[in-house]
């Protein structure tokens, strides 16, 4: 790790740029970005804190910190909601944290051509409050919905519960304004002007400049897709005595070519075994319950009404049983909340411990799940057994596509860690582990990651073999537009691009 | 700045094992969150909405403290971030831990104690805050705070806002007025007096009433809030009340969580929260809302009252029973996420934030196509009035308690004037 210096010189200038009081160098300021969600090595937390914190309000000023970072040679790393699942916004190399979360500006909402042009840092949930009274919405839908950040959803190149239906952030930014790593402003999409939806014009940029976890540049602007606000919804959780027949299942609902289906989800047994600690929708299941699958729909009364009738047929020719109204609504409600909160957490002598929460995100083809499902078990077994500070939280499959949810799926296996207790030797035994985890996701044919991104301790480490050949063209695309390394120095190896006789930090 | 000046040795330089102490006893609530790291609280959080940094989060709040555990900061680092708070508790509500899991494990954030536990230790440590230290020792000194009102702020005018109304003073009833109402906006206790009367609600007032002390206890002023808690007590206990009633919902707090915190058993009255009376007298008849309000309104969730308390419905079914009023509501959930910013001493220590959070909550109104906001919170219902009274199509705000009491036909002024 290059050590990089910010004198007060510098501060001065960032404060030149966005002004004195968007400008923190506190302690306070700068540990409270250091981190997101994801797992964290907390006994090393120094070791990731940014020198310098800003909050610039437009692009402009986004571009002239990032010139000045060049000049200086000052690794930007740039933070939206910070809630992500992947550590893309943790300052790996420390250096000036550019948090977009004031540029939460509505700049445009368009009702005749459906877009909405955004600032990154305006929240989806806080969007659609807005949206709704025109009986529009922008359908991005994470588990983090409720906090996550337009500008975060493009750098990790998001995946949305209900992408089956309404497609996933990939699909619904039609096009956004890039600060480059060299400070240029400019706007990406499929070409022309910043609300058409398909093009052919030149290189297909807007997907270069999203999933890239903040090493190719900063979002400041996004124009958006609008959909109509669904006027019905219908959700139905089916109950199975066994894994298989649920994922068969799955298969077939993913399968029935309705196109209302917004999303299908499998749980397997060691998720129904977590679930029944304390949840009040399955401690009352009776033990024939092993296996639960999740569909929703969304769309016009006229599609989705006649649609549910065949999705109850669906579940229960594949020996589905319904699992109620007041489930079956109240879960899916309740779904970005539900599942993952740290009490869940427990110790092998069954001690609730606070813990937080991994979430393997691959992508798995349908095929593949079983296999993967009791590897990925495996490993976790064995890591528990090794450091019983780890808590398996059992396995999602959700569906994958956009608009097409058959093929594969994004599979999930939910790791609790308790925090408290990492130290040096646990931290390595859960990178490893990591590491074992998207191995067994690559040799079955899947990505490590479908939405998160790959780049956290250990799964980056396999980067190159998923991407093959792909991973050289990525370090020459980073070289070329990132001439000094400033944009967020140290994730998904690309500190390899500057090996051979190239400029470095 | 310093090269990678991430390290200070964490401790404070006033720290006499309390730093260590609070660590110790909020550690485990701050992990539930460290450990979490949803965030869902930060949408819904008043401050955050208008400020959008990341400091001014429950989740710093929380992670703050197990950097000081792990002694990366200390309570001086810190101290100044706590003070963007209202404490309206929508933060607690939104937290999946409260939410998923709150039932089973009897378990809720407390963001709203760890906020006033934090600003207590940055008292005890000599990390004041001008603006609060300087309200609580005029506080301290005129035993009531120092409101900019029409009323001079002392003892020889506490009770001033009653006059002519001949209410006694003692009896088993009790009328609790807090500081921005007798000093103020007289006209709600004048309201709340008239309607206890008129529903034949037998009531008196203190021989000497201070304030509550819940303003300096939010503010981190712990043993002097408990000072005003203890005369306060002893007023109530000399002229043999068992029954206080508050129309104000900070009082209420006060009354219902602070004092019985810091009596333990010894404290046993009866708390009645005038809302919830009223709603119980029209309910039985025994206060006729009769005159026509003729006015197009929606209803401000007072942040202790619906967030804190979970009471939405009382005043909700007043304002249905006024006739001729014409009530566009929003959900109390919905308004978890609204504040008008003037709690917990924010609007002395940051006024341009109390101003725009109000102004923000007034928008929300105007959205409505409504010609007033009305609260039932006292202290909120000033910043509200000063920025409806600054759009170009001003939104009034209105007491609740003031219009009840001119449906009552008890009005002899105008509401709101």
């Amino acid at each position: 790790m290059t050590s990089v210096m910010l004198s007060d010189p510098v501060v001065e200038e960032l404060v030149s740029i966005v002004g004195r009081d968007r400008v923190f160098t506190d302690p306070a300021a700068r540990f409270n970005r250091a981190r997101v969600p994801a797992p964290f090595p907390v006994h090393r937390w120094a070791e990731h804190v940014p020198d310098a914190v800003v909050l610039p309000v437009s692009a402009q000023e986004v571009s002239e910190v990032v010139k000045l970072a060049n000049r200086h040679r000052i690794p930007v790393v740039p933070r939206a909601g910070g809630t992500g699942l992947t550590d893309g916004a943790v300052p790996l190399q420390h250096g000036i944290v550019v948090d977009v979360k004031l540029m939460n500006k509505v700049f445009e909402l368009d009702l005749e051509d459906r877009t909405v042009t955004v600032g990154p840092g305006i929240n989806m949930m806080k969007l659609n409050e807005e949206l709704r009274k025109h009986d529009v919405i922008y359908p991005d839908d994470p588990a983090s919905y409720p906090c996550s950040l337009v500008g975060g959803r493009i750098g990790t190149s998001g995946w949305s519960l209900i992408g089956g239906r309404y497609g996933h952030t990939r699909d619904l930014v039609i096009s956004f304004e890039m600060v480059l790593p060299t400070g240029d402003i400019v706007r990406v999409g499929d070409g022309g002007g910043k609300k058409v939806r398909k093009s052919s014009s030149g290189y297909q940029l807007k997907h270069l400049f999203m999933g890239h976890q903040g090493t190719l540049g900063i979002v400041t602007e996004a124009t958006l897709e609008l959909v109509p606000r669904p006027e019905a919804e219908f959700a139905a959780f089916f109950s199975y005595e066994d894994y298989e027949s649920a994922w068969r299942s799955t298969g077939a609902l993913a399968r029935s070519g309705l196109a209302t289906l917004a999303g299908v989800v499998l749980f397997d047994e060691w998720k129904i075994r977590y679930l029944r600690r304390d949840d009040e929708a399955y401690i009352p299941q009776p033990d024939s319950v092993k296996a639960v699958v999740a569909v929703a729909m969304y769309g016009v009364a006229d599609e989705v009404r006649p649609a549910a009738k065949r999705i109850m047929r669906i579940g229960k020719e594949s020996g589905g049983s319904y699992l109620g109204d007041e489930i079956s609504q109240g879960d899916w409600a309740s779904r970005h909340d539900r599942y993952a909160t740290p009490l869940h957490g427990r110790l092998p002598d069954r001690q609730v411990a606070p813990m937080s929460w991994h979430c393997e995100d691959a992508s798995i083809n349908w095929s593949q799940l079983p296999k993967v499902r009791e590897k990925w078990h495996a490993l976790v077994s064995d890591l528990i057994e090794r450091h019983p500070i780890f808590d398996d939280w059992g396995m999602f499959a959700y569906t994958n596509g956009a608009y097409k949810p058959w093929g594969d799926y994004l599979t999930e296996i939910d790791v609790g860690i308790w925090e408290q207790e990492l130290d040096d030797e646990s931290w390595e035994a859960w990178v490893n582990c990591k590491r074992d985890i998207a191995a067994v996701s690559l040799e079955h044919g899947g990505s490590i990651s479908a939405c998160h991104g790959s780049c956290r301790a250990g799964e980056v480490d396999l980067v190159p073999e998923e991407l093959g050949g792909g991973f050289e063209v990525m370090k020459k695309i980073k070289k070329a537009l990132d001439p000094n390394n400033i944009m967020n120095p140290g994730k998904y190896l690309l500190d390899s691009a500057y090996e051979d006789g190239g400029e470095t930090l | 700045m310093t090269q990678h000046e991430t390290k200070s040795d964490g401790k404070s330089a006033a720290d006499n094992g309390l730093q260590t102490e609070f660590v110790e006893r909020w550690r485990d609530a701050a992990y539930n969150c460290y450990s979490s790291g949803h965030k869902f609280c930060r949408e819904v959080c008043p401050v955050m909405q208008v400020t959008r940094d990341e400091a001014h989060t429950p989740t710093s709040f929380h992670a703050n403290i197990v950097a000081m555990e792990k002694g990366h900061l200390s309570v001086e680092d810190v101290a100044r971030d706590y003070v963007h708070c209202t404490q309206c508790g929508a933060c607690e509500l939104r937290c999946p831990n409260t939410l998923f899991t709150g039932d089973f494990y009897r378990f809720r954030t407390r963001t709203v104690e760890v906020v006033r536990a934090m600003r207590a230790l940055a008292v005890d440590s000599g990390v004041e805050q001008e603006g609060w230290k300087r309200w609580v020792e005029l506080t301290d000194s005129y035993r009531s705070e120092p409101v900019m009102g029409d009323v001079e702020v002392s003892q020889d005018h506490v009770a001033d806002w009653a006059q002519g109304l001949d209410i006694p003073i003692g009896g088993d009833t009790l009328l609790f007025c807090d500081c921005e109402g007798a000093f103020f906006r007289t006209s709600t206790p004048r309201a709340a007096a008239k309607i206890l009367k008129a529903a034949g609600v037998e009531f008196g007032l203190m021989r000497e009433q201070w304030c509550c002390g819940g303003p300096a206890a939010e503010m981190g002023y712990v043993e002097k809030a408990r000072s005003f808690a203890e005369h306060n007590i002893a007023d109530w206990r000399s002229v043999g009340a068992n029954r206080i009633i508050v129309f104000d919902p900070h009082d209420y707090i006060s009354f219902t969580e602070d004092y019985p915190r810091y009596f333990g058993d010894d404290f046993d009255f009866e708390i009645v929260l005038m809302v919830e009376l009223v709603a119980e007298l029209v309910r039985d008849g025994k206060l006729k809302l009769t005159q026509p309000i003729n006015r197009t309104v929606t209803y401000h969730d007072a942040c202790r009252l619906n967030k804190r308390k979970g009471i939405h419905e009382a005043p909700r079914e007043i304002l249905r029973a006024i006739p001729g009023l014409t009530f566009k509501d929003v959900d109390h959930v919905t308004q978890w996420s609204y504040c008008s910013g003037a709690g917990a001493g924010l609007g002395i220590e940051r006024p341009d934030l109390t101003a725009e959070i109000s102004r923000r909550r007034i928008e929300r109104a105007a959205e409505l196509e409504v010609d007033a906001l009305v609260s039932a919170c006292v202290w909120s219902e000033r910043p509200l009035s000063e920025q409806g009274g600054k759009r170009a199509e001003p939104i009034e705000v209105l007491d609740l308690l003031e219009l009840v009491g001119q449906s009552a036909g008890l009005d002899d002024e105008e509401v709101g004037s």
